[in-house]
């Protein structure tokens, strides 16, 4: 290994390390035995570490309702978002040049509107619709492909791939819908594995859709929950954190199985 | 999976506009429509109670004349100007980092990705407790290092710089986008770029960042815009606006004037305001961006 390659391991080792150190903090604070005093001095564990605290906040808290919930939110939003999204890259990048730029225009112009300035226009538009208190308000979002920044990273990688192919797929009898399933998004496939990711992402951690349009704790999500936790004791810090921790558990179960996928595909392709 | 061919009197053309319906009636019914009726209200005066009364510019003249609404608008700016080209900046140089095949590579770019899947919720409170002045993990590093740590989102003076570096650990959004841009670039131009003798700062500044910048300004736009909106989760749970209003921020003052006081026109007007400067953001950046003839090319897509 020369000089170069084995700093650049070191720094991206360092780099790793810092990013996982709150992750870490989290954790290990979560662990302190419940009447346990707090540390007065830096340590990599509570003297006591115990589970104890996740078994309290389920006692507390109908948790596992709340989890399922959250559950429910994301298998709903994220395939909405990548179908509306991809769709609509797709349906941009086979536009004409000036056409492509309006929408363009149009999409960033969206972006910059500040989520807080629909905030009371949706609320009485999903009264309306009868979407208020129920699910179909915390995913909304997905039915415009949730962001235009999602649809502009697809539109951006479907005008990369030649007008060759998409002629081709026409000429052997594919449809529009055809094309973007079995030749477009094969092709986008890294962005739409990035899409799916932020989307799960935002609507697993959305915090202000349920406080606004929920009102009973029917379709509450665990953002909510440890909202309420934090009310109800505030300084019980192992207690507060066991359930930050649960409420991460799932992004980052997730994240952690994805580089094995990856490594299984790409090894796959090789052989 | 059905195809096209069910909409044999439709151009080929037209069929692929099809595909953007979706999208345009999300964007009218979720965005353009809400946004106009909030907008809108700037110029009435409304509590949600009674019907809206025309209040011509009243609405505007009485959010200036808010001391707090002045100190708002520094405030997040503040959070803005230094913050931001920081988080893309840092994004985009571990991207960098970790572009190349590398023992353990995936597991080093998980584990820069990880804090950004934390719930924003989740993450304020692990950073409520990182940033505890007695007993907070942070500051009892920083004391056994020997330094005098200052009591962060309790302190006035500490409180907004806390929030940014908070905001330094949450940066996945613009390292998974920089990752993807720098993967669908050619690998050949680099290679080219090493044999002709180029060196590896070189070669980041003419072949790689002339390639990237329209991404590297999309996500500074994403991350202007990102930070006025996000920020309102953090500081809601984390500081309420204190101490002593050091925290106190645009989205702040239009949720208490909205939602606390149900002077809904004062806080649309505060809106506009908002919007504008979002607005005049955007347009320093593609001014500073053709200058420098960024993003001005075949691949541009942004401009």
């Amino acid at each position: 290994m020369s000089f170069k390659a084995g700093s650049r391991a070191l720094l991206r080792l360092l780099a790793a390390l810092l990013f996982l150190l709150p992750l870490l903090w989290m954790a290990s604070a979560s662990l302190n035995a419940p009447g346990d005093p707090l540390p007065t001095s830096l340590r990599l564990l509570p003297p006591h570490p115990t589970l104890a605290n996740y078994g309290r906040i389920f006692r507390l808290l109908p948790l596992g309702r709340y989890t399922l919930n959250s559950l429910l939110v994301v298998a709903l939003a994220v395939p909405i978002t990548l179908v509306v999204s991809s769709w609509a890259g797709l349906g941009m990048a086979r536009l004409p040049k000036p056409a492509q730029r309006r929408w363009i225009t149009l999409s960033l112009a969206v972006l910059m509107v500040p989520g807080i300035a629909l905030w009371s226009t949706r609320f009485l538009l999903y009264r309306e619709l009868g979407w208020y208190d129920t699910v179909w308000a915390l995913i909304a979002p997905a039915w415009m492909g949730t962001s235009p920044f999602y649809v502009l990273m697809f539109y951006r990688a479907f005008r990369r791939i030649p007008a060759a192919i998409y002629d081709a797929a026409h000429l052997d009898g594919a449809g529009v819908l055809q094309t973007w399933w079995l030749v477009a998004l094969p092709m986008a496939r890294m962005t739409a594995v990035a899409v799916a990711l932020l989307t799960f992402v935002f609507y697993w951690g959305d915090f202000t859709s349920p406080l606004l349009y929920l009102r009973s704790g029917e379709h509450a999500t665990l953002p909510v929950a440890l909202q309420t936790l934090q009310q109800l004791s505030r300084s019980d810090w192992a207690l507060v954190l066991a359930a930050a921790v649960w409420t991460t558990l799932v992004p980052v179960a997730l994240f952690l199985l994805l580089p094995l996928l990856f490594n299984r595909r790409q090894k796959r392709s090789v052989s | 999976m059905s195809n096209g061919r069910l909409h044999p009197r439709l151009s080929p053309s037209a069929r692929w506009r099809l595909l953007l319906l979706p999208y345009a009636l999300g964007v009218i019914v979720l965005v353009i429509v809400p946004a106009a009726f909030s907008f809108a209200l700037a110029f009435f005066h409304y509590d949600a109670l009674s019907p809206p009364v025309w209040a011509g510019t009243l609405n505007f003249v009485l959010a200036y004349t808010d001391e707090l609404f002045l100190l708002s608008i520094r405030h997040s700016l503040a959070l803005i100007l230094i913050p931001v080209p920081l988080r893309v900046a840092g994004a985009f140089l571990l991207a960098r980092l970790m572009q190349r095949n590398g023992r353990f590579l995936n597991w080093f770019r998980t584990a820069v990705y990880l804090p950004s899947v934390v719930p924003g919720a989740a993450f304020a409170l692990a950073w409520l407790w990182i940033l505890n002045p007695l007993y907070g993990p942070l500051n009892l590093l920083l004391s056994a290092l020997g330094f005098a740590p200052p009591a962060w989102l309790v302190d006035p003076d500490w409180a907004r710089p806390a929030l940014a570096l908070m905001a330094l650990w949450q940066i996945g959004e613009g390292f998974i986008v920089s990752l993807a841009a720098l993967y669908d670039m050619p690998a050949e131009l680099e290679d080219a770029a090493r044999i002709d003798g180029a060196g590896s700062w070189a070669t980041l500044r003419s072949i790689v960042l002339p390639l990237i910048a329209p991404i590297l300004l999309l996500l500074t736009f994403r991350d202007v815009i990102f930070t006025f909106q996000e920020s309102f989760t953090q500081i809601y749970l984390l500081t309420q606006g204190g101490p002593y209003y050091a925290t106190y921020t645009m989205p702040l003052f239009i949720y208490e004037q909205g939602f606390d006081l149900q002077a809904f026109g004062v806080a649309s007007a505060a809106m506009w305001v908002m919007y504008a400067i979002t607005g005049l953001i955007v347009v320093a950046l593609v001014v500073i961006a053709r200058q420098w003839n960024i993003g001005t090319t075949e691949e541009t897509f942004v401009l």
